[in-house]
C-alpha cells in the first residue's frame, strides 16, 4: 500500500473506532441501565400534555429556501478551494476569473438581500 | 508486496494510534464538563461541583456512571431503527475528523494533502445526527430544534468555508502541517494577524456549528426545553453530549492549527525569551493554545444571552458572509502582488 | 511466511457492495426518510471509491456539497411531509418502462465507454500515490484553460440563485420582521418621556378620607 492509501485506511479505522467509540456505551447502558417501560414515559414528551397532533409538521418555506441557497454557496466554496491553492501558480489570470465568478455570484447575493429572503422574523 | 504479518503489525499500528487520540480526547471531554461546571460556576460567584472527590475532580466520572445506569427509554412512536442510529451519527464524524489533526511536525496519522477540506467535510456531515434525531423521535420539540439546527448549521457552514479559503490562499496548501509551518516566523506570521477578521468569523462560526452559548437556540431550555434530544435518556442522550463537547475541542484545535500558528511557540524569534522557552515541545503550545479557546467557549457562555433566532440567521448571513467576502478579496490580491510581510 | 492480504481490493469491493446494496435500497425502501438517508450511504460509498482512485479531491467535494449540503436540503423536505408508506399501484408499472429505458441507454453509454477500443485500463490492483494533489491539477486547468466553462457554471449559480428565490419567496408575507438594527439602537429617549411636574397634595377641605375598595 502507498503512503495516500495508507492514509486514508486510517482514516477508515479511524470512522470504524469512532462507531464503536458511540455504540460500546449504549449497549453498556442496556445492559446495565434497568427497564421499566409504561406507556405513559414512552409517550412522546410533550409537557405533561397528551401529543394531540402529527408531529412531522409542514415547516416554513425559509428553512427550504436556506437549504437551497446553501447549496449553491457550498459549490461556490467547492470551485474555491481549488483556486486557493493554486493562486500562486495562476496568478493575475486565476485573480481575474475568481474575480468575475464570485462577482457574478455576488449579484445573486445583493438580490437576495434585496428580495428580503435573508430575513427571519 | 508486503505480506500478511507486517499488514496486521501495520493495522494494529493504526489502532494504537487512534487509541492514543480517542482515549485523552475523552478524558478532555469528561475535564471539559468539569471545567465548564467550575469556570461557569466561579464567573456566577458560585463554587460549582465540590462533592464527588477531592475539589469535586471525581464528578464527571460519576455522571458517567450514573448515565450508564440510568434506563434507556424508547419512545413508542419514534422509528426505533433511526432512533437509536442517531447518536452515533452525530458522534463518529465528531471523533473521525481527528485523524488528520496534527499534533507536532510529523505527528499526524493520516497526513493528506486535502486536510482541509476533510475536515469541512467532516463538519458538514455533523448535521446528520441532530437532523435524525430530531425527526426518528416523532415528537414536536425535537422536531423544531432539529430544522432550527440544522438551518443555522449549514447558514454558518457558508462563512466558515469562506474562513478556511482565506487560509489556503495565505498558505498556498490544504495539508493541515505545510499550513502550520507557513506561520514560522514569529508570532506576528500567525494568521490570525493577517486574516484577523476571517479568525474573527471563524470562531464565530465554529461556536455556532457546535450549538453553543450564545447560539444554542436549537437546545433553548425555556422553549423547547431541551432540543432535538429531548426524547433520549441515559447513555445514547451522553453520547450526544459527548459529540458536542469533542467537536468544541476539534473547533479550538482547528482554530489553533489554522489561525494560531498550532504547535508553533510564541516567542519564536524573540531575543531572549525564544532562546529560554525553546526547550518547551511543540505540543505543549498546541495544548495552552487549545484549552485557551476552550476557556473562551465557556467565557462566551457566561457572558452573553442567547440570540435570537432572527438574530442569528441575520449575523450569519448579513454580516459574517460580507465580511469573509471582502477579505477574501483583499488577501487573494496580496498574494498575488505578494505583499509583504506575509504574502511575499 | 503467509501471502498478503488484499487489503485495497477488500476495501474496493466491500464499498462498491455497500454502494450497490443501498442503491438498491434508495429505490426498494417505502419509506421517504429512509431512502433518503440510503442515497446518503450510496454518496459516501461513492466517494469512498473515488478516493480510492486517488481522485481525493473530487471525492471530498462529493461528500461536501452531496452529502453535507443536497441530502440535508432532501431531508429538509421529505422529514417534513407526513410519515406514510407509498402503496404499490398500477401507474408504478409505468415507471418500471421509463426506468428500463433509462437503463438501456446507460448500460449501451457505459459498453461504449469501457469498449477496449477505448484504451481505458481499469487496474484495481495498481494504485499509486498521485504526483500530483487533485486540488492542484483541477486548479492549474479550471481556472486558466476552462476558464469559460468555469464562468458559464458561475451564471448557472447564479440563475439558480434567483429561481429559488423567485419561485418559493412571496414578498407579500406578513411583515413582521425586526429591524436588529434599529433594535439595538434605540435610546432611552425614544422610548421614555420623563416629565418634570409637581407633586399632587391632598385638598385641604377634604376631610373623608380616601375610600379604597
Amino acid at each position: 500500500m502507498t503512503g495516500y492509501l495508507s492514509a486514508y485506511f486510517s482514516i477508515l479505522v479511524f470512522i470504524g473506532i469512532g462507531i464503536v467509540v458511540g455504540l460500546v456505551p449504549i449497549l453498556a447502558g442496556h445492559l446495565i441501565g434497568k427497564k421499566k417501560p409504561n406507556p405513559i414515559k414512552d409517550s412522546a414528551y410533550e409537557c405533561g400534555f397528551p401529543a394531540f397532533e402529527n408531529a412531522r409538521l409542514p415547516f416554513d418555506v425559509r428553512f427550504y429556501l436556506v437549504a437551497i441557497l446553501f447549496i449553491l454557496f457550498d459549490l461556490e466554496t467547492a470551485f474555491l478551494f481549488p483556486w486557493a491553492v493554486t493562486l500562486r501558480t495562476t496568478k493575475i489570470a486565476g485573480l481575474v476569473a475568481m474575480a468575475i465568478f464570485v462577482g457574478v455570484l455576488v449579484l445573486g447575493f445583493i438580490y437576495e438581500w434585496r428580495k428580503g429572503a435573508l430575513e427571519w422574523e | 508486496m508486503t505480506n500478511l504479518e507486517t499488514q496486521i503489525i501495520a493495522l494494529i499500528w493504526t489502532v494504537v494510534k487512534i487509541v492514543c487520540i480517542v482515549l485523552p480526547l475523552m478524558i478532555c471531554v469528561a475535564y471539559l464538563t468539569y471545567a465548564e461546571r467550575k469556570v461557569i460556576g466561579y464567573m456566577q460567584l458560585r463554587i460549582g461541583p465540590n462533592r464527588v472527590g477531592w475539589f469535586g475532580l471525581l464528578q464527571p466520572i460519576a455522571d458517567a456512571v450514573k448515565l450508564l445506569h440510568k434506563e434507556i427509554i424508547q419512545p413508542t412512536l419514534s422509528n426505533h431503527y433511526l432512533f437509536a442510529v442517531a447518536p452515533i451519527l452525530s458522534i463518529a464524524p465528531a471523533l473521525a475528523a481527528w485523524a488528520v489533526i496534527p499534533f507536532m511536525p510529523n505527528v499526524v496519522l493520516a497526513d493528506i494533502n486535502a486536510g482541509v477540506l476533510y475536515l469541512f467535510a467532516m463538519s458538514s456531515i455533523g448535521v446528520y445526527g441532530i437532523l435524525i434525531a430530531g425527526w426518528a423521535s416523532n415528537s414536536k420539540y425535537p422536531m423544531f430544534s432539529a430544522m432550527r439546527s440544522a438551518a443555522q448549521t449549514i447558514s454558518y457552514e457558508i462563512a466558515m468555508g469562506f474562513a478556511f479559503v482565506g487560509v489556503l490562499l495565505a498558505a498556498g496548501s490544504m495539508n493541515l502541517q505545510t499550513i502550520v509551518l507557513a506561520q514560522q516566523g514569529g508570532i506576528w506570521h500567525w494568521y490570525a494577524l493577517p486574516l484577523f477578521p476571517l479568525f474573527i468569523v471563524y470562531w464565530i462560526s465554529g461556536v455556532a456549528e457546535t450549538n453553543r452559548a450564545p447560539f444554542d437556540v436549537a437546545e433553548g431550555e425555556s422553549e423547547i426545553v431541551a432540543g432535538f434530544h429531548v426524547e433520549y435518556s441515559g447513555m445514547p442522550f451522553g453520547i450526544f453530549f459527548l459529540a458536542e463537547y469533542a467537536n468544541m475541542i476539534l473547533i479550538s484545535t482547528i482554530t489553533s492549527l489554522l489561525f494560531l500558528g498550532g504547535w508553533l511557540s510564541p516567542f519564536e524569534h524573540i531575543p531572549l525569551l525564544g532562546k529560554l522557552t525553546s526547550f518547551i515541545p511543540g505540543i505543549v503550545w498546541l495544548l495552552a493554545k487549545i484549552a485557551f479557546l476552550l476557556f473562551v467557549y465557556l467565557w462566551m457562555r457566561a457572558t452573553f444571552p442567547r440570540f435570537r433566532y432572527d438574530q442569528i440567521m441575520r449575523l450569519g448571513w448579513k454580516f459574517l458572509i460580507p465580511v469573509a467576502l471582502v477579505w477574501l478579496c483583499l488577501v487573494a490580491v496580496a498574494v498575488v502582488v505578494k505583499f509583504p510581510p506575509w504574502f511575499n | 511466511m503467509l501471502n498478503a492480504f488484499p487489503t485495497t481490493l477488500v476495501v474496493f469491493y466491500a464499498f462498491a457492495a455497500l454502494l450497490i446494496a443501498s442503491a438498491f435500497m434508495v429505490i426498494l425502501s417505502r419509506h421517504p426518510v429512509q431512502s433518503a438517508l440510503y442515497l446518503v450511504l450510496a454518496f459516501f460509498a461513492s466517494a469512498a471509491l473515488w478516493i480510492m482512485m486517488q481522485a481525493e479531491f473530487l471525492g471530498l467535494i462529493l461528500i461536501l456539497v452531496y452529502v453535507g449540503a443536497v441530502m440535508t436540503l432532501f431531508l429538509f423536505v421529505v422529514m417534513t411531509i407526513p410519515m406514510h408508506t407509498i402503496p404499490i399501484d398500477k401507474t408504478r408499472l409505468l415507471y418500471i418502462g421509463y426506468g428500463s429505458l433509462v437503463l438501456v441507454l446507460f448500460l449501451g453509454v457505459m459498453a461504449k465507454i469501457i469498449h477496449p477500443l477505448n484504451h481505458i485500463v481499469f487496474q484495481l490492483n495498481n494504485f499509486q500515490a498521485p504526483g500530483i494533489s487533485g486540488a492542484t491539477a483541477i486548479g492549474e486547468s479550471l481556472y486558466t484553460t476552462y476558464v469559460f466553462p468555469f464562468e458559464i457554471a458561475g451564471f448557472l449559480l447564479l440563475v439558480a440563485i434567483i429561481a429559488a428565490i423567485s419561485l418559493s419567496w412571496k414578498t407579500d408575507r406578513r411583515k413582521i420582521i425586526n429591524d436588529v438594527s434599529a433594535q439595538v439602537n434605540v435610546k432611552a429617549k425614544d422610548r421614555l418621556k420623563i416629565v418634570k411636574m409637581k407633586a399632587e397634595k391632598p385638598q385641604q377641605d377634604s376631610t373623608e378620607p380616601v375610600q379604597h375598595d
